[in-house]
């Protein structure tokens, strides 16, 4: 202040004019795009070439099909690796690596497989049926430790090879260079989703033998892309598989994984043409997107087969009490759920997602958001609510724990549980704990009392959902997947015939009257099946959400990058461009 | 103890007035501002979300029946207004209540260290200089997952518990310069017991020093309850506070700017203030400095 009472009047109107120049320039500088800043060149038809630039949040640990079990190292496996068996755009099961569906034997026990011919590791070493024996013997010996197990079980001669017992499974038999045949201890009809899971997939032995525990660093696989370069923690580099099997794929020549890239920068640099397709936005952007008629053309939202819910623990008071249970899965209001989460969410009351076997809209004991229903079920429980006040906010009787995920959207479900339940005398405290911290004690017998959880398909069938989160086969001392330690012989029961049931009609029966059991005893209060949007540049092209793998970018093309031209000018051309150049070209 | 001089050096520093107006306000928008708060903080609102879109209400929506929102909602469709007074007063609690007792440490063991000299003023000294050389944040945190409750005094107590070093290391040294002091000796001669000198004549001589960095230290708890509560580690929702709203209204920093500006302009308010009267403090209290 002392400064300018001392210069002369002329510097302060000079010091002012610029201040008003800044002003102006700050007002021309440009608000953030209405639409892309790109199109697309308007090809009709395919073209090879381009890079391909996507995003995750967090960091990569490695790219091994037979360990790696998340959506983030997905992402870069599925372009790494291939298997027997995969799905198409539709979520069907298709042959993929075999050249066609495998032959079952009458007894529903056998499937033997025949490999595609002309196929190649990335190495240029061909693929033979030996390759695929090894490659399952490897993700299922107990030294690999493996999350796929489970799917495998019903192996023959699992159990011997795990104990040491025998040098191959017995299960898995080479017939000849091209075939190969799997044998099953009872039928199973799980068997070839699991045949299409990342855990079987083939991976050449000597690479595996070569780079040992780091191997997962060094991937090498049949797939589209091979790795180029890695810039840990920063990005990842993909380039086309010169021996790919597909003539003329993959279209781009290369795909860039940026890593650790929160949604809110990610977004800003997907608006200014840096990241070609986004997967994940915050509440504000989502909202942007939605009402930008310019973007319109470039996202879709589709539903997740998912579902998430409120998991109460049936071995611990005050959830032992299936009235309580009942009661929560009545008191939760799912429509303002949906509402708050900006409809991105699809309230449900039951177990089994829409879309899967076993689903039916108007299911018997479907969960319903009703108070009296609520109310009722807590007095049947011994519970009686006064609410001296008249406020629709009764004297609590109850206080429980509730987990939630650390971060904003752990804590707004927790708050929708909070403000629910208070309405039913229940008052809720929330435990924020990270996701390790989670997943281990959630999964402990007599430790949580109760949680905000969810499952994501595995595979498109309802054994995904309900074997394995209401099943008492998945309560073990640790890592139980059945959060809830619900447990029902008579459900099991069914969920065991169904397994196995080859009439596909019966079978949705089967689930359908298990679904209605799990409803009706409410282990979760189940809340809603997400939904998710993926927005891309408009040069991105035949791009369409994959029905079982999120994030699935080995089949579009890009139709004549513009942005690679601007990429070319360089450091001036970053600056222009901020000026507002490229929106002027044609 | 206070010079008549100061406060009329007090009123002359014009950043002292400031930080004493923004302090003022502040305080008045947390002791006060809650009990004219228009909402529940906790209640989610009908009206609070938008039925089309889902989106929070923007500023000045008016609920039929029910009130205006001033500073429009938040994402489960709260009061923002309400929260942020509310917010106000837990963080300000939290580091008063930190301060409160990193002040009442730092002078303890300041004194006392300074003295009583010899192997306890080692102990604390090098005590010292370890938890100084622990990044405090990270130590924090560790010590929240230890405790694993989120409540209000077991921020204070871990925040409080990890700030008074530097405190206790000026307490020392003014101490060491205080019992040197002619009529401290003098009193030492005619016998009085350790109690009386410290109480009578080392404490009121170290208590300015405590005063101003008492004062830059809110500031600091406020910084630090921000941080925690942003990190998910402070209070337990749905208690607002300064920080866990900005946690959660970062998300909606484009579409409803109001989310993160409020909070963050009250937090900024406050340091402000504490800063600048710590400050203004310690030009009157200390003119030699």
């Amino acid at each position: 202040m002392c400064s300018i009472r001392r210069t002369d009047a002329g510097l302060a109107k000079r010091l002012r004019a610029s201040l008003l120049l800044g002003a102006l320039v700050g007002a021309g500088c440009p608000s953030p795009p209405q639409g892309p800043r790109w199109q697309g060149a308007g090809s009709p038809t395919p073209r090879r070439g381009g890079t391909l630039v996507f995003h995750h949040e967090s960091d990569v640990r490695g790219f091994d099909p037979h360990t790696s079990f998340d959506e983030l190292s997905n992402m870069g496996i599925k372009l790494l690796f291939e298997g027997l068996l995969d799905y198409d755009a539709d979520g069907h099961l298709v042959p993929r690596l075999a050249e066609a569906m495998p032959e079952v034997s009458d007894d529903g026990l056998t499937y033997t497989f025949r490999l595609r011919e002309g196929i190649r590791f990335a190495s240029g070493r061909p693929v033979t049926a030996e390759d695929v024996r090894w490659s399952l013997e490897r993700m299922l010996h107990p030294r690999v430790g493996s999350p796929g197990l489970t799917f495998y079980t019903n192996l023959e001669g699992l159990d011997a090879y795990r104990d040491g017992r025998a040098q191959h499974i017995a299960g898995i038999r080479v017939i000849d260079e091209r075939t190969v045949a799997f044998r099953l201890r009872a039928p199973d009809q799980t068997f070839l989703y699991a045949m299409a899971m990342t855990f079987a997939n083939v991976v050449p032995r000597e690479n595996v033998e070569r780079w040992g525990a780091e191997v997962a660093r060094h991937p090498v696989g049949t797939g589209p892309y091979v790795l180029e370069s890695w810039e840990p923690g920063v990005r990842v580099v993909f380039r086309r598989n010169e021996h790919y099997w597909r003539p003329g794929r993959p279209y781009p020549d290369r795909q860039i994984f940026e890593l650790n890239l929160s949604r809110e920068p990610a977004f800003l640099r997907f608006l200014n043409g840096e990241l070609d397709i986004i997967h994940r936005q915050s509440p504000a952007d989502y909202l942007y997107l939605k009402r930008s008629p310019a973007w319109r053309p470039y996202w879709v939202q589709r539903p997740s087969i998912d579902l998430w819910g409120y998991a109460m623990n049936c071995e611990l008071p005050p959830f032992d009490n299936v009235h309580v249970r009942r009661a929560v899965a009545h008191a939760i209001d799912r429509q303002r759920w949906a509402r708050t989460r900006l409809y991105r969410i699809r309230p449900t009351g039951q177990p089994l997602p829409p879309g899967l076997l076993g689903y039916r809209p108007d299911l018997p004991h479907t969960q319903r958001f009703d108070l009296e229903i609520a109310r009722r079920e807590m007095a049947l429980a011994g519970y009686t609510l006064r609410d001296p006040d008249g406020d629709g906010i009764p004297e609590p009787v109850l206080t429980v724990e509730m987990w939630i995920g650390e971060g904003p959207t752990g804590q707004v479900y927790g708050e929708l549980v909070q403000s629910d339940l208070r309405r039913i005398g229940i008052t809720v405290q929330l435990k924020p704990v990270s996701f390790p911290v989670y997943l281990r004690e959630s999964g402990k017998p007599r430790t949580v009392q109760s949680l905000m959880t969810g499952w994501s398909q595995d595979f498109p069938d309802p054994a995904d959902f309900l074997d394995i989160l209401f099943h008492s086969r998945a309560i073990h001392d640790h890592d139980s997947e059945n959060r809830a330690f619900y447990r029902n012989p008579e459900l099991d029961a069914l969920l065991d015939e169904a397994r196995v049931e080859r009439d596909r009609e019966r079978r949705g029966r089967l689930y359908e009257r298990a679904a209605s059991i799990v409803a009706r005893d409410a282990p979760w209060a189940f809340t809603f099946n997400s939904m998710k949007l993926d927005a891309w540049q408009p040069y991105v092209r035949d791009y369409r959400p994959h029905p079982v793998w999120d994030n699935y970018y080995a089949e579009l093309w890009l139709d004549l990058p513009r942005r690679r031209i601007a990429r070319q000018v360089g450091g001036g051309g970053t600056a222009l461009a901020w000026l507002g150049w490229p929106w002027s070209l044609p | 103890m206070m010079d008549p001089r100061a406060w009329r050096r007090f009123r002359r520093n014009r950043g002292a007035i400031v930080g004493l107006a923004l302090v003022g306000l502040v305080n008045a928008v947390a002791w006060i501002g809650p009990a004219f708060a228009p909402f529940d903080p906790s209640e989610q609102l009908e009206g609070g979300t938008d039925p089309q879109t889902g989106a929070p209400v923007p500023p000045g929506t008016h609920l039929a029946g029910r009130g205006t929102l001033w500073l429009g909602a938040d994402e489960v469709g709260r009061d923002e207004l309400s929260r942020l007074l509310a917010g106000t007063r837990i963080s300000l609690l939290v580091a008063f209540g930190a301060t409160l007792l990193a002040v009442a440490l730092g002078v303890l063991i300041g004194i006392l260290a300074g003295y009583a000299g010899g192997p306890t003023d080692t102990v604390a000294m090098r005590s010292i200089d370890l938890l100084q050389s622990l990044p405090f944040l990270l130590v924090a945190i560790a010590l929240n997952r230890v405790i694993d409750r989120p409540d209000l005094w077991v921020l204070c107590l871990v925040m409080g518990g990890l700030s008074w070093t530097t405190l206790a290391r000026v307490m020392r040294a003014k101490t060491l310069q205080v019992r040197e002091l002619e009529y401290v000796q003098a009193a030492r001669a005619l016998g009085a017991p350790a109690a009386r000198l410290l109480l009578r004549h080392v404490l009121p001589n170290a208590i300015q020093p405590a005063l101003v960095l008492g004062t830059t230290l809110v500031a600091q708890m406020i910084i630090f309850e921000s941080a925690m509560s942003y990190l998910g580690l402070g209070v337990r929702p749905p208690t607002p506070s300064l920080g866990s709203m900005l946690h959660s209204g970062q998300q909606w920093l484009t579409h409803q700017p109001v989310l993160v500006l409020a909070p963050s302009a009250l937090i900024v308010a406050t340091v402000f203030g504490f800063n600048l009267l710590g400050e203004g403090l310690r030009d009157v209290l200390d003119p030699k400095d």
